[in-house]
């Protein structure tokens, strides 16, 4: 089964319509990988072999019919848990919706069932998306394929494990403050966050709305690119969802474009609280890219230092709001609050035994910025240097085209090093909190061949894009992948 | 600067219960992130337009019409854990308890 390492969604469609192999034969091996290997990773919280199957099965028929067929046919993916496929359990790692069965298909899903997509089964996250580590999972942790000490990230850490370890030729993880793009820069490989409004919402269950947003995790960035340009686009169910010109997404990129694109390093970025061996990774991707005689140019976003505290106040805020529906009344009733001799007994029990330790923190947290007396002080304060945050980053593509940072500003952390001090487990998304704060795509790529001096560990780095310019992001990635380190 | 009082007021209207035991813990996590908000109080956002949301797009409209026929009956009541009849079943909201009672039945 040594072939699975190898594929890529590109490779495998290649292979599919070579007749190197059969869309069930693949969706098996993987099946049978994961037998082997997640008792250890846990990156899958349910698998659905018996849909993938009759799935794999069905593209095999189409493709003798046909002879030909679309990019993601066949091909097996992994699905975060808080995306909902229709007759599935859907649990967002949480006990609150241990259970629940999703009635329809998110619109995500819905566009991957067209293409004849595979779905190998749900992964682990934080509970609702809210970690940085999936240690917040009610179903128990996630661990890193690099080092079984060490944490994958998060939230979509099942996500990024599961393409990590050849669990998944593929997978979508979801985005609020770096949950796509941490996770992969902790594991090694691509994520990419969609601009805000890129791809529907529908059926993602909602965590911070102003913020969330679905995307691919995989192992290349045309892999992302394909992945991308799949799920995104109009939704009448999400009206923040939009259709832009993205015609030549998949357009293989050109040199003599991508040499016109102006890359920009936010001086704020590059501080002490940098771990010296991903600067220096970060500093071996410029130079790569600086090989290709692309252009760069220091650049300044001087409100950086305060995105941590916005989000964490704004996010919260909406968590807050988002959860409240969770009140055992719709969705699911906890066994514990079968019992409950009224309405606020019902919800009470529902809440506190259903939600875990950071959920209720961030419901009490939400709760709080946004009561009165400290409504203006905290939340409205955070909306307004939002605001700067983004007139920063305004300023800055009048300068370049590209934004070029770390990921993270640290490797894979060791389990349970930050779970006592929450403080400090957010401290981890303090640079993949601005795109989102702000809304713009963003990509965390691997920095080739690189793995810290006393740890085999990856590390990622971040191209920041302007809004609805993924293109640009992910042509630049696809270069940096061909050129040598 | 967040009392045991404060915490429960909080607790009470995000209808949750707090456990005794983790109550220490958890007003100190909370005392200590929002201590760290404290910073934001340096930022001028003197005529700084609030940002409101994830997009800069206002007033979407479309046909007041259903899309896509929605869910079917049978599929939308099994969202809900209890039901009667082919109606949805929760216990009284109001009763002249002057509280949430719930039906003896």
């Amino acid at each position: 089964m040594a072939h699975l390492h190898d594929l890529t969604l590109k490779s495998f469609h290649a292979g599919l319509l070579r007749k190197d192999f059969s869309a069930l034969e693949i969706a098996r091996d993987f099946f049978d990988y994961i037998d082997l290997h997640d008792k250890k990773i846990h990156a899958y919280l349910s698998l659905l072999k018996d849909e993938a199957v009759k799935q794999a099965s069905e593209v095999d028929v189409a493709l003798a019919k046909e002879g030909e067929l679309g990019f993601l046919a066949g091909a097996p993916l992994a699905i975060k848990d808080n995306m909902l496929i229709d007759g599935t359990q859907t649990t967002a790692a949480s006990k609150i919706l241990e259970n629940y069965t999703a009635a329809y298909d998110a619109a995500v899903i819905g566009k991957l069932k067209a293409e004849k997509a595979v779905f190998l089964g749900k992964t682990n996250l934080d509970e609702f998306a809210m970690g940085s580590s999936t240690e917040n999972s009610a179903y128990g942790a996630t661990i890193n394929p690099y080092d079984e000490s060490r944490v994958p990230g998060g939230s979509s850490g099942g996500s990024a494990a599961a393409v990590a370890a050849n669990m998944a030729l593929a997978a979508l993880g979801s985005d609020t403050g770096g949950s796509v793009r941490q996770p992969a820069a902790f594991c090694g490989v691509v994520g990419l966050k969609p601009t805000y409004g890129a791809v529907s919402r529908h059926g993602l269950i909602a965590m911070a709305s102003s913020l969330d947003q679905i995307g691919p995790i995989t192992k290349t960035v045309e892999d992302a690119a394909i992945l991308f340009q799949a799920i995104r686009g109009k939704d009448e169910f999400d009206s923040t969802s939009v259709n832009n010109a993205y015609e030549d997404i998949l357009e293989p990129p050109e040199l003599e474009k991508i040499r016109k694109l102006k890359i920009g390093i936010p001086k704020e970025y590059f501080t002490n609280d940098l771990e010296s061996g991903v600067a220096e990774a970060v500093e071996q991707a410029i130079r790569n890219f600086k090989s290709l005689k692309i252009e760069f140019k220091e650049v300044s976003l001087p409100h950086t230092k305060y995105a941590l505290s916005v989000y964490y106040i704004i996010m919260p805020a909406e968590v807050s709001t988002n959860l409240a529906r969770f009140d055992g009344i719709r969705y699911a009733r906890l066994k514990e609050a079968e019992k409950a001799k009224n309405l606020l007994e019902i919800y009470l029990e529902q809440k506190s035994r259903g939600f875990g330790a950071e959920s209720k923190r961030r419901i009490l947290l939400g709760t709080f910025v946004l009561s009165a007396g400290y409504y203006d002080a905290y939340y409205g304060k955070a909306q307004r240097v939002r605001r700067l945050i983004k007139n920063d980053f305004d300023s800055a593509f009048k300068e370049v085209d590209v934004i070029l940072a770390p990921t993270t500003p640290d490797a894979a952390f060791k389990l349970g090093e930050k779970t006592a001090d929450p403080l400090q487990m957010y401290l981890s998304d303090i640079f993949t909190i601005p795109a989102s704060l702000t809304g713009l795509p963003a990509i965390s790529i691997p920095v080739k061949k690189y793995s810290l001096a006393d740890r085999e560990l990856p590390v990622g780095f971040q191209l920041i894009g302007r809004p609805f310019r993924e293109k640009d992001i992910l042509d630049l990635g696809q270069f940096y992948e061909k050129i040598g380190s | 600067m967040l009392s045991k009082k404060d915490l429960e007021n909080l607790a009470a209207l995000a209808r949750l219960r707090i456990d005794a035991k983790n109550e220490k813990k958890l007003i100190q996590d909370l005392e200590k992130i929002l201590g760290h908000f404290n910073e934001l109080k340096n930022v001028d956002t003197q005529n700084v337009e609030p940002m409101t949301g994830g997009t800069a797009f206002t007033n979407i409209f479309r046909e007041d019409d259903a899309i896509g026929g929605g869910l079917d009956k049978t599929s939308a009541l099994e969202q809900f854990p209890e039901k009667k009849d082919g109606f949805l079943k929760i216990p009284p909201v109001f009763s002249d308890k002057g509280g949430f009672v719930l039906d003896e039945e």
